[in-house]
């Protein structure tokens, strides 16, 4: 799942690999599905990213520091343009999760296709995901739940669903937020492991998973 | 009392549907179940066979959309529920949706299935080409099956036999067993339950096992060629072979077997992880 070309799909995708080394991940790439399914999830957050809504600063200070530095605002927007959003791969994961959860919402999530994440086993030190970042994505994705439980109160109301499913779907919900919560107990006593990374990391790609599933069922027409 | 007056209701509400018509090569058979059970079998002829069993104020519908044979059933305040026995070619591909449930059985066939239901079990033996089976509530079962295999259930167990191809299986409260295994592709996940793989391990192929809660248990066959990661937070290893660690970390080890041109990797949060020879997987664990 992790080779040495991995953690440097970002600089790819930001053109910042000389040609040598873009003329040899490209190869790489050939023979590679699973960076060549990192390259595309990794495409496909970047321009969600990049999609998302750029608010203007309630105060701009920037034509102040400009003048001061000695920079023109022309230059600023060009920068602006040319802004790059790079992840490694766990970071990855969990912008997934927060993106998916925060900018789609659970009623759309159900007509998207899954997204498939597979997280390195090995990454080196550098690429540790913070386990604030894994609460922001877990929060965000408590949104969707909060929706999902909607749909699924809805579901039972009107005699679509079957009670007991209803049931078995949030025993299973609490049984992914036992997993997670373990998982982020054991990150919290050691931050620096890869392994507790990346596990928690496909924990929560396994709720946002369930979330979608649960949620096509609970607005299912018959 | 109660009971028998039910029954009597019941049977004499209940109506039979059967008819059978030709198809032609490259046509697909959608079945669509609002509850109840279907049941389909492969057999030599070009034509398909459905018998229901519905209540006298349901109707079933066939229609005939592009390449696709539509089968339903509607009553008067909507879908309704029957019961289908229905035989249909082995070349047919074959799709069955039964929402909010419906039980599915399919056996014999040698072409793609596709099988989509809330409430039920899910059984298929056969197939080939792209075979999807998923379930919420019910357990997924799948044997002698070729191609591209995607298994999921969110709350019910997975089980693979005897079957060839590249194999996705995932689910959230359950355990997956895959059984007789040829594949070079192997992905097998579930939060919480066991996972057991005994099968092929492929030079240069790729197996990835994980759970979170629950044990992995998978063969080596003598002469493997893998390297093989191991990881767990709280869990034990136990190997029915000698391994030499060659790379280990707090949480991680690796080691390598033969050219290790394989890659496989193990992982259980708080689960033991096992490896064993050909065969033992299932026997240590019915023990």
């Amino acid at each position: 799942m992790n080779d040495q070309w991995t953690n440097r799909l970002s600089e790819y995708l930001d053109g910042e690999l000389d040609e040598a080394q873009r003329s040899e991940l490209e190869s790489h790439l050939a023979a590679c599905d699973a960076c060549v399914t990192t390259l595309a999830e990794l495409r496909q957050v970047v321009g969600r990213a990049h999609a998302l809504d750029d608010r203007p600063p309630v105060r701009d200070l920037w034509p102040g520091i400009a003048t001061r530095i000695g920079v023109s605002t022309d230059e600023l927007a060009s920068r602006r343009a040319r802004r790059r959003i790079s992840f490694t791969v766990p970071q990855l994961v969990a912008a997934s999760i927060a993106l998916i959860a925060v900018s789609a919402g659970v009623a759309r999530l159900a007509s998207r296709q899954p997204t498939r994440i597979t997280p390195a086993p090995d990454a080196p030190s550098g690429v540790v995901v913070q386990s604030a970042m894994f609460d922001k994505a877990d929060s965000s994705a408590d949104i969707a739940v909060d929706q999902l439980r909607l749909a699924l109160a809805e579901g039972q109301r009107t005699g679509r669903l079957n009670p007991l499913t209803v049931h078995k779907l949030e025993h299973s919900l609490a049984v992914i937020d036992s997993a997670i919560a373990e998982g982020k107990r054991a990150l919290a006593s050691d931050p620096q492991s890869a392994y507790l990374n990346h596990h928690l990391a496909d924990t929560m790609r396994h709720k946002l998973e369930f979330l979608r599933e649960a949620n096509r069922i609970a607005t299912a027409r018959t | 009392m109660l009971l028998a007056l039910v029954a009597v209701a019941r049977l004499a509400l209940a109506q039979d549907t059967d008819t059978t018509f030709a198809v032609r090569q490259g046509q697909r058979l959608d079945v669509s179940d609002f509850g109840g059970s279907v049941v389909i079998k492969a057999w030599r002829q070009n034509s398909v066979r459905v018998r229901a069993t519905h209540g006298s104020r349901d109707y079933v519908t066939i229609t005939t959309e592009g390449p696709t044979v539509h089968i339903s059933a509607t009553s008067r305040h909507g879908p309704a529920m029957v019961d289908y026995e229905i035989l249909a070619p082995a070349w047919m591909a074959l799709s069955v949706s039964g929402t909010p449930s419906a039980e599915v059985t399919i056996e014999g066939t040698e072409a793609e299935v596709t099988v989509e239901t809330v409430e039920g079990s899910i059984r298929v033996v056969g197939g080939s080409g792209n075979i999807s089976l998923k379930s919420v509530e019910g357990d997924v079962s799948l044997e002698g099956a070729k191609g591209h295999m995607e298994l999921n259930s969110v709350d019910g167990a997975i089980e693979l036999r005897e079957s060839s191809g590249d194999i996705s299986a995932e689910t959230v409260d359950g355990g997956i067993t895959l059984l007789g295994i040829e594949s070079s592709d192997v992905d097998a996940s579930t939060v919480d339950g066991s996972i057991e793989y005994d099968g092929t391990i492929t030079d240069g192929g790729r197996y990835r096992l994980e759970s979170h809660d629950g044990d992995v248990s998978v063969s080596i066959p003598e002469r493997a060629n893998v390297t093989v990661s191991v990881a767990t937070f709280s869990g034990d290893f136990d190997s029915s072979f000698p391994v030499t660690i060659k790379d280990k970390q707090k949480h991680r080890f690796t080691f390598t077997l033969g050219t290790g041109t394989a890659r496989l990797e193990l992982e259980s949060f708080d689960g033991s992880i096992n490896l064993r020879r050909p065969g033992q997987v299932h026997e240590q664990n019915e023990e």
